[in-house]
């Protein structure tokens, strides 16, 4: 992670930007640039060898005027508060784009889980939710997994929530595993939503999705699904990247006729580490980490971290990239924004494109208040609806207003949560 | 709007803007839109062409809108939930239609359907649209499944699950046993047959729990059984009040020779009329609470009485009233009395030109075809506007043989003929069947007519299996959908027949059959037919028949065979049959 880039002074820009757009007053706009609640605090562990650590945990409730905040749970070893922040306020804007009635909040912890035991692990999921365990709830704070952490990291966590407040409440948190009040879906809502919208996308520049390629940063569970659903569409994937956690470096995998999603990730640790020695000797040529961004390809997802697509490597987009859909937080610098735009390249904005996970996470929460759970195939036809519905907003409004499809989106988002605040008699 | 491009049909794909835009026909996915869609859309060019608003100003003939899954979604749905090795097995048709309701749907098309039922709010047919439906010569009419769904539900979730459940149950029909059966029968391999399915608005209004049309018609430019002056190639129309299942399952409609709109069919008199018209129609159940069961095909259907229509106020125009005192059908409904379906306001006053719009659509979609057709439509009259709507649901070539054949009055009597009949259909001759399955006359009884059909579908499997084509003999209707009325086989039951003979005895003296579809698959496949009526001054030799060796024999169905073959003829043009014994 880039330390001196601060994804929460981007956000704040990026909100700014449309706050002078929309024209916002100044209580206004000190309102939502910050959040409303930030809770910091110490996870103490005993780790398997006997001794004990102290580790940081965040949760940050950026703005709840339209429903309970929501956000995922990140653990990461260079997590920093400004990430956590930058990510809430996303949240509330992701929540209002696609419209649905909840805030936005994130939190996580400062570790790495490749370093732990799952023993570890799960102390440190129980830690922090006696840390929270006041602020959060079904009709409070809706936390969901994140980077690094899954279903089995919200078990722990709902297990231990339950244990304190001595009563189920499945819906506190998002992304359970199937049986035990998840959700069918789930794990492929956020790829599948992303390539819903790229789909979208490609139908308003004239595209055949069957005729496009594409490269891919991270294979995480986010691109494993999008490479997944995109592939089943017809398109071809020529390149993923993602970090080897043992050479600490990225490295982008190749294959010019086209990856196989399945033969992918066979070889994919659970982090969405590609194993490299097998990579080779399935054919894919291995690339230094960054240059998935040159490939020449139709479109570009990056699936990864925030602050990928800067003004340093935005250059090296290749002239044949038409499209950008953010799979990732933050992925996109504001400088690189403008060049992207003078490109002509038309971009999904991350907020839009990544926001089948908490549309799915709504679903869940809805399952988990009637205790009556939908089919596979109702959630993923509400899904779409819910992506085309708000892709195709927030594209209208783009074109009505000549605007770019990320002001477009942040335009539509603060707009819904403003006017909730007014309506509450907030601001 | 994207158009298709690997079809040159130049459909458009699906748009979820659909709903509110002009489009009649969209589709999904690639592939083939099977011979039902092909059909319609093709119908759909030459309608906008061929049918001006001027030459008929109170009728407006249009094609229900329509969204066609094309077979790529078939494949995907087959491959991606491993359903091969399940349906080309001999699981019966419950264990098929369980394992694809099980399957799921390509996730590239549920976000479509969902949209679909959110933005439509009237019931849906679907409707099968398969590979070898567009085979002129083996059309598979009747052998698939079509399920109407009300879409009626406040909550697009059940509308969706209802409409899901309805597609997997149209894929899963491609592999029921009657299908199967049906392709062994032509020796085509289902293995290389698709489905589309079609997923159409249904033409009609909805009044309280019932949702159906004013009118259904199938229209022929054969016709098989020509009554009076008419001629066979003058063609035949068939309505019936509410869904056209009536008229597709055989069950009583009227009938009427396009040249001769005004000629009654051949009753013996009013109350043969009364008893042999209909009395009951098909409708869209749409009353909220129905019971659970995604594997019947009529799960949303159900057979009301005619005194439902009459309280829904769908009669004018087609029914009349019999006058006791006058012992007549007077045309309306004006009096109260007994009503009779006969669309007399519609025939013989020609409202609406409708016969003319009958007769222009055929010459249309004759020409349009190069051959003869079949039609069918539903419509509905609009009885404050005085306007009528008619629905185009289908048109496919209909297959006729081209052999001539001439039969002299010599040659229709002898102690060589088995059987002779001046009321035949088919043409050509026939010299290859050494068997014949019939029902025992001893042992017939009207009662029994479920039974007796079971057990002819045994020998028909039998000798399907040793591919050895035979001749059918039987009394009453065959294919009835009365059973009282003759024997209410499916045309899977007796698919291997190549000759069927329709007799008439004392206790089952009836008019021959009018299944619509069974008659299509009769004459697609050069299938002869011969009706002997009570009075024919033709006998059948039932000594010589019963002298045969017997190759098995249940209580009501015995199968005989011979060494030489019988030898048979049918002559078209004057409608008479022949078959001489085996010597």
């Amino acid at each position: 992670m880039n330390m001196a880039f601060n994804p929460f002074e981007m956000a704040k820009e990026q909100f700014d930007k449309v706050a002078d757009y929309l024209n916002l007053d100044e209580a206004t706009r000190d309102f939502l640039r910050n959040p409303e609640k930030e809770y910091s605090f110490a996870i103490p562990i005993k780790m398997d060898d006997g001794t004990a650590k102290v580790f940081r945990g965040f949760r940050v409730q950026h703005n709840n005027a339209l429903g309970p905040a929501k956000g995922g749970i990140r653990f990461h070893p260079e997590e920093t508060i400004d990430t956590i922040r930058a990510i809430a306020m996303w949240m509330t804007w992701k929540c209002a784009v696609v419209d649905i009635p909840l805030g936005g909040g994130n939190g996580g912890v400062i570790c790495d889980p490749h370093n732990l035991s799952m023993r570890e692990q799960e102390s440190i999921c129980r830690g922090w939710i006696r840390q929270m365990a006041k602020n959060l709830g079904p009709l409070q704070d809706v936390p969901a997994p994140d980077i690094m952490t899954n279903a089995q990291h919200m078990l722990w966590m709902l297990d231990e929530f339950e244990k304190i407040h001595g009563k189920k409440q499945p819906g506190l948190i998002t992304g359970k595993p199937v049986g035990l009040g998840g959700s069918l879906g789930r794990n492929e809502a956020a790829g599948y939503g992303l390539i819903f919208t790229a789909r979208e996308g490609l139908k308003k520049i004239g595209l055949r999705i069957n005729e496009t390629s594409a490269s891919f940063q991270g294979f995480g569970y986010v691109a494993q699904s999008a490479v997944q659903l995109y592939n089943l569409l017809g398109g071809k994937v020529i390149c993923v990247s993602c970090w080897d956690q043992k050479d600490n470096c990225s490295y982008a995998y190749r294959k010019k006729e086209g990856i196989d999603p399945k033969q992918l990730q066979k070889i994919t640790d659970k982090f969405g580490g590609v194993n490299k020695t097998k990579a080779v000797e399935l054919g894919y040529e291995v690339l230094n980490g960054d240059e998935w961004i040159d490939q020449e390809v139709d479109i570009l997802f990056p699936c990864a971290l925030e602050n990928q697509i800067h003004i340093n490597n935005v250059s090296q987009i290749n002239p044949r990239v038409k499209m950008i859909a953010e799979g990732a937080n933050g992925p996109t610098t504001p400088e690189a924004d403008n060049i992207i735009k003078e490109r002509n390249i038309f971009l999904i904005p991350d907020f839009l494109a990544n926001a089948g996970g908490v549309s799915c996470s709504y679903f869940e929460q809805v399952q988990n208040n009637m205790n009556f759970y939908w089919e596979k195939e109702e959630v993923l036809a509400k899904l779409d609806v819910k992506m085309t519905s708000a892709f195709n907003a927030v594209y209208k409004l783009a074109q009505k207003k000549n605007m770019f499809m990320r002001d477009a989106a942040y335009v539509i988002a603060i707009n819904r949560v403003v006017q909730a605040c007014r309506e509450r008699g907030w601001i | 709007m994207q158009k298709s491009n690997l079809n040159n049909d130049n459909l458009p794909q699906f748009d979820r803007q659909f709903f509110s835009s002009r489009e009649k026909i969209m589709c999904i996915g690639e592939g083939s839109l099977g011979g039902k869609a092909s059909g319609l859309n093709f119908v759909q060019r030459i309608l906008k062409e061929k049918i001006l608003p001027e030459e008929f100003p109170s009728v407006e003939v249009t094609i229900p809108r329509l969204v066609v899954l094309r077979t790529q979604i078939f494949d995907q749905f087959m491959e991606r939930n491993d359903l091969h090795e399940k349906a080309y097995s001999n699981l019966n048709d419950l264990q098929i239609i369980y394992a694809f309701q099980q399957a799921e749907l390509p996730v590239e098309i549920l976000g479509d359907l969902r949209s679909l039922v959110e933005n439509v709010h009237i019931p849906l047919a679907v409707r099968s649209s398969s590979l070898l439906e567009d085979a002129k010569y083996e059309p598979l009419a009747g052998i698939y499944s079509t399920k109407m769904i009300p879409n009626n539900q406040a909550n697009p979730d059940e509308r969706f699950r209802k409409l899901i459940d309805a597609i997997k149950f149209v894929y899963a029909s491609t592999f029921f046993k009657s299908s199967k059966d049906y392709f062994d029968a032509t020796s085509h391999d289902i293995k290389t047959e698709k489905m589309a399915v079609i997923i159409q608005e249904v033409e009609g209004n909805n009044y309280g729990e019932r949702f159906y049309p004013n009118i259904s018609g199938v229209i022929k430019s054969y016709n098989f059984y020509p009554t009076g002056n008419a001629k066979p190639e003058q063609g035949i129309v068939n309505l019936a009040l509410g869904l056209g299942k009536t008229i597709v399952d055989g069950g009583t409609s009227w009938s009427y020779s396009i040249a001769y709109p005004n000629s009654i069919p051949p009753f013996a008199d009013v109350q043969d009329m009364l008893e042999n018209t209909q009395t009951k129609f098909w409708a869209i159940n749409m009353n909220p609470f129905i019971e659970y069961n995604p594997v019947a095909e009529t799960e949303f259907m159900f057979e009301a009485e005619i005194n439902n229509a009459e309280y829904d106020g769908t009669l004018n125009y087609i029914a009349s009233t019999y006058d006791p005192s006058s012992d007549r059908i007077k045309m309306g409904i004006g009096t109260k009395g007994i009503r009779c379906l006969n669309f007399s306001q519609l025939l013989t006053m020609n409202e609406f030109k409708f016969n003319n719009v009958v007769r222009k659509l055929l010459k249309i979609c004759e020409e349009a075809m190069n051959g003869p057709v079949e039609i069918e439509f539903a419509a509905n009259i609009l009885q404050t506007e005085k306007k009528m709507h008619l629905a185009f649901l289908q048109v496919r070539p209909l297959a006729l043989a081209e052999e001539v054949v001439d039969l002299t009055d010599e040659e229709m009597e002898g102690e060589e003929v088995l059987i002779a009949s001046c009321n035949s259909l088919g043409n050509g001759v026939i010299n290859n069947i050494n068997d014949i399955v019939f029902v025992k006359p001893e042992t017939f009884d009207k009662k029994d007519t479920r039974l007796i059909a079971s057990e002819i579908a045994t020998f028909n499997r039998e000798l399907i299996k040793k591919r050895k084509p035979y001749l059918l003999i039987g009394f009453g209707r065959w294919g009835s959908y009365d059973p009282w009325l003759g024997i209410p086989v499916e045309w899977p039951q007796i698919a291997g027949a190549k000759v069927i003979v329709e007799a008439n005895v004392s206790q089952m003296n009836v008019q021959h059959s009018q299944g619509s579809h069974f008659f299509h698959n009769l004459t697609s496949q050069n299938v002869s037919y011969i009706s002997i009526d009570l009075d024919s001054k033709y006998k059948i030799d039932w000594d010589w028949i019963n002298k045969q060796q017997t190759e098995r024999e249940t209580e009501f169905v015995k199968h005989v065979s011979f060494e030489n073959p019988l030898q048979i003829k049918v002559d078209g043009k004057t409608s008479r049959g022949i078959i001489r014994k085996s010597i």
